[in-house]
Parts: C-alpha cells; structure tokens; sequence
C-alpha cells in the first residue's frame, strides 16, 4: 500500500500543493492530469528522486522521509520504476541493464547462471527476444525495445510495487496498446501493486481499478473508472473531452 | 545576501557534501574497479599525444623567448635552468590542467548532464545504487591517479623540446643546457610540481562531477552547465596556481 500525505512541492512555482492518496495493495491505480500538474513530481516523491517540500510518502505503513536509516533504501527495495525514456545505461548492453536491477547485495552473491536465467527470464516477460536483443546496446534499440528492456529491468528485482511514468509516451499506437497489455499482464501475473501516470487515459480506464486525476497541483478526482466517465465536475469534463479530442487527432494523424 | 554570493555557497555545501561522500566511498573500498581503470584509459592514455604535444610547443615556445632575451652579458646556458624551470614549476603542471580541463572536464560534465536529463542518476538512485560510488569517485580518483603522470611526462617533453630548440635557435649545445638546467635545480621544484598535478588532479574531475549531476533542462542545459563548468574549472586552476608560490616557493 502507498500513501501520499499532503505532499507539497514547488520549484519556481507550486507544483504539488497538499496532495492525498491511497492506493491499495494489489490495485491498478491511473493517474491522469494535464501537462504540467506533477503527476511525474508525485511518483518520483514516492522513493525520494524528489524530495518533497512538506509531507511523507508510507510504503506498507513504513514512512519514506522520517523513518529510520534505512526506509528509503527498503522502499526502494520493494519499487520498481519504470520510466518515460526507459532510462538505460548507455554504456552498458542489455544484459548489464537488466541485470542492475536486481539489489547489489544478491547480484553479488548471485551465480552468474542463475543471473542469466533471471535475465532471459525477465527479457522473455516483456517479450523480447533475448537471443536478440542481450548484447545490444541501448541506442542499438527501437524505442518500443527500449521500453520494454526499462520494464524488464524494474521487474527483474521481483518488486510488491511498480510505478509506471508514462510508460505509453513516444509509441506508436500498436506499441502502445502492446505496452498497455503488458503492464495489465505483469501487474497480475506479478501480483502487485501498480501506480501508472499516463496522459492516455482511454488506456488508464480500461485496464485500472481506480483512477485519480490530478489539476494544478491537487488532487481533483479519485474513484472508479466508471465514476469518471461519468462525473459531473466541470474540470474533469473538459479534461476527458480536450482527451478524447487529442486522441482523434492523434489517429486522424495516424491514418493520413 | 544577494544571488551571487548565495550561488558561491550553494556550490560550495555541494562541492563539500560530493567530496564527503567520495571519500566515505574510498574509505568503505566501494568504488567500482571496472570504471576506475576505464577512466584511467580515457583520462591518461588517450590524453597522452594532446600533452605531448603541448609540453613540447611550451618548451620550445619558452627555449625561443628565453633565447631571445640572452643576447646580453648572461651566459648562454642559463637558458637551461630558465627552460627547465619554467617547464617543471609553471607551464607544464598548468597547460595540462588546461588541457584536460576542455578534453577531460567538459566531457565528464557533458556525459554526467546527459545522464542527468535522460534520468539515468534518478535510475540509479531507483535500484538502490549510489551514482557519486558508481560514476564520481572513479572519476575523481582516475584524475588523481593520471594528472601526476601526464604532468611528468609534460615537463620531460617539455624540456627536451626546449633543449632541441635551443641547440637549433640559440646554438645551446646539449651539454650546455643541461649544465645551466642542474646548476638551480632543486628536487624541491619537481615536488611542487607534482603536488600542483595533485591538487588539479582531483579539482578538475570533482568541478566536473559537480556540475554534472546539477545539470537541469535537457540539451541546452546540457550545453550550458557544461560552459558552466569549463569556466568553472579553469578560474579554479588559475586561482590555486596563484596560491602555490606564496604556500609552497617562500
């Protein structure tokens, strides 16, 4: 279970001003918003790649910023974060990206066969092809092979929690959906716990149990996917609909 | 306090706290020995022909002006001892930080920036990996290991191009040159020169890590932290070379 407790944090400007949330353990959570309202700022608050300015994170009731010595690392122990550009080393092959995220402490003892398995095994999940792929460098890759290598890398540490940061942005609309199907298929088969901000919210509400959505740096909706097709807020309406228009441009776009 | 002299603490707390987590990741033998040797290879030996080729124009750049200005009732082979001098205890230790400053500093800001913007640092910190043990102290270490060594090989160029050109120049023979180089030779010269390269050694790559993991914006952020940092360090290397006579000659 993740809790955010009235988390603020502003650069230049308020960026996140008094945000709640739960989200439960096992749950497919979306969080949706316009450009610009920190959606990425609250997940990266989650294991400290952002400190927020005021309020805590618990990650199964442990608090991230005033636990003791050791919290931060244990939370990110249990996370897996998957982010928008993937984020691979470049100087390191597949293989070696893939392998980093599993903990320090068991890749040192880790036989190096066993770590193989557990590679191929984790390339295998996101279909790839690991014959192909493992000696490849990260510029050697198509952005969707990308992705997927960030993703196989943020499962390989057999994380309770994964967050997704845009996981869809950048792909083609069959990339898309089959980044979609993958994050529904490990999100069961992995039974855990997965927190996705995505500006595709046609995918959010399919796949998810609870969506939330986040306006000028609070917290404007949360509910079911159904309640939010269906909510009777203003900001929410136009924010579908500015959604929905996007997304036919986008095909239109796309046809063309 | 106004903005600037808010900037001159912000980067020192930060240059101070960087250089407290290194060491603590030397003490606690962390550091990556893969990284440290590719650093090593990358900062000294691709660096080699670039400080070759400068200690041997600033030997013979020095060996020609010194030349010219013997025309008087000094002897000739005093020239050796102004050459030698001149290499060990000023042109080579500084023209080669000059060197690396823009080969190797501006390189690790640009590598550590990109890193920075593609949130490869927020992947590491992600899997509980610590990017200053991972990419900083090898970094810095490789520059303590290799400025000493390429600052050595500096001044023996240097000063053997200064003793060819004198010969072809000023008509200095070898002997000669090397008479005026011992007759005000001190071993105490080599050992400030040396602990000049020390002290370069590790400020060049520490600025430069510094500056890395601060870079925000994307591309041109990248590009500006980057002239940041070369600016950065060059005013550094000046400003120490500055201090070492009053420390060190007197």
């Amino acid at each position: 279970m993740i809790q955010y407790r009235q988390i603020h944090k502003s650069f230049d400007h308020p960026v996140l001003s008094g945000v709640d949330l739960r989200i439960d353990t096992g749950e497919m959570f979306a969080l949706f918003g316009p450009s610009g309202t920190g959606k990425s700022v609250l997940l990266k608050t989650t294991i400290a790649l952002i400190t927020p300015d005021m309020g805590d994170v618990m990650i199964d009731g442990e608090s991230v910023y005033f636990g003791d010595d050791g919290s931060l690392a244990r939370a990110r122990r249990k996370v897996g974060y998957v982010f928008q550009n993937a984020a691979l080393f470049d100087s390191f092959n597949v293989f070696e990206n893939v392998a980093m995220g599993i903990p320090e402490d068991v890749l040192k003892r880790m036989p190096r066969m066993e770590l193989a398995r557990r590679v191929w095994e984790a390339i295998e999940l996101v279909n790839l092809d690991p014959i192909e792929v493992l000696e490849k460098i990260p510029s050697e890759l198509s952005g969707g092979m990308r992705k997927r290598v960030g993703i196989a890398r943020a499962i390989i540490g057999r994380p309770e929690i994964l967050l997704w940061d845009e996981p869809t942005t950048g792909l083609d609309p069959i990339n898309t959906a089959a980044v979609e199907r993958l994050i529904v298929r490990l999100s069961d088969n992995l039974e855990v716990t997965s927190l996705v901000v995505t500006h595709d919210i046609e995918g959010g509400l399919l796949f998810c149990d609870r969506v939330a959505m986040l306006d000028q740096g609070r917290l404007r909706f949360c509910g079911t996917p159904d309640e939010f097709r269906r909510s009777g807020d203003p900001v929410v309406q136009a924010f579908q609909d500015r959604a929905a228009a996007e997304r036919a441009l986008d095909m239109a776009i796309e046809h063309d | 306090m106004g903005r600037g002299t808010e900037l001159v603490f912000d980067h020192a707390g930060a240059l101070g706290l960087l250089t407290w987590a290194m060491i603590m990741s030397v003490v606690r033998l962390k550091v990556p020995s893969r990284e440290f040797f590719r650093q090593i290879y990358v900062m000294g030996v691709e660096s080699l022909p670039i400080v070759f080729v400068t200690g041997a124009l600033a030997g013979i750049v020095t060996s020609q002006q010194g030349g010219y200005q013997m025309t008087g009732a000094i002897p000739q082979y005093i020239l050796g001892s102004l050459v030698a001098q001149t290499v060990v205890l000023e042109m080579g230790p500084v023209l080669t930080a000059i060197v690396l400053v823009g080969r190797v500093g501006a390189r690790i800001t640009a590598e550590l920036g990109t890193m920075k913007v593609s949130e490869q640092i927020d992947a590491y910190h992600s899997l509980g990996r610590d990017p200053v043990v991972l990419l900083g102290t090898p970094r810095v270490l490789a520059g303590i290991v290799v400025m000493p060594i390429l600052v050595g090989f500096a001044n023996l160029i240097g000063i053997l191009a200064g003793m060819v050109a004198a010969r072809l120049d000023s008509g200095l023979g070898f002997e000669s040159f090397l008479y005026g180089a011992n007759l005000f030779w001190h071993s105490w010269d080599l050992f400030y020169s040396f602990t000049k390269a020390l002290v370069f050694g590790v400020s060049i790559p520490l600025i430069s890590v510094h500056m890395g993991f601060r870079t925000q914006g994307g591309a041109e952020g990248v590009g500006r932290t980057t002239t940041d940092a070369v600016m950065f360090m060059t005013l550094t290397i000046l400003i120490l070379d500055a201090m070492f006579p009053p420390l060190l000659l007197n």
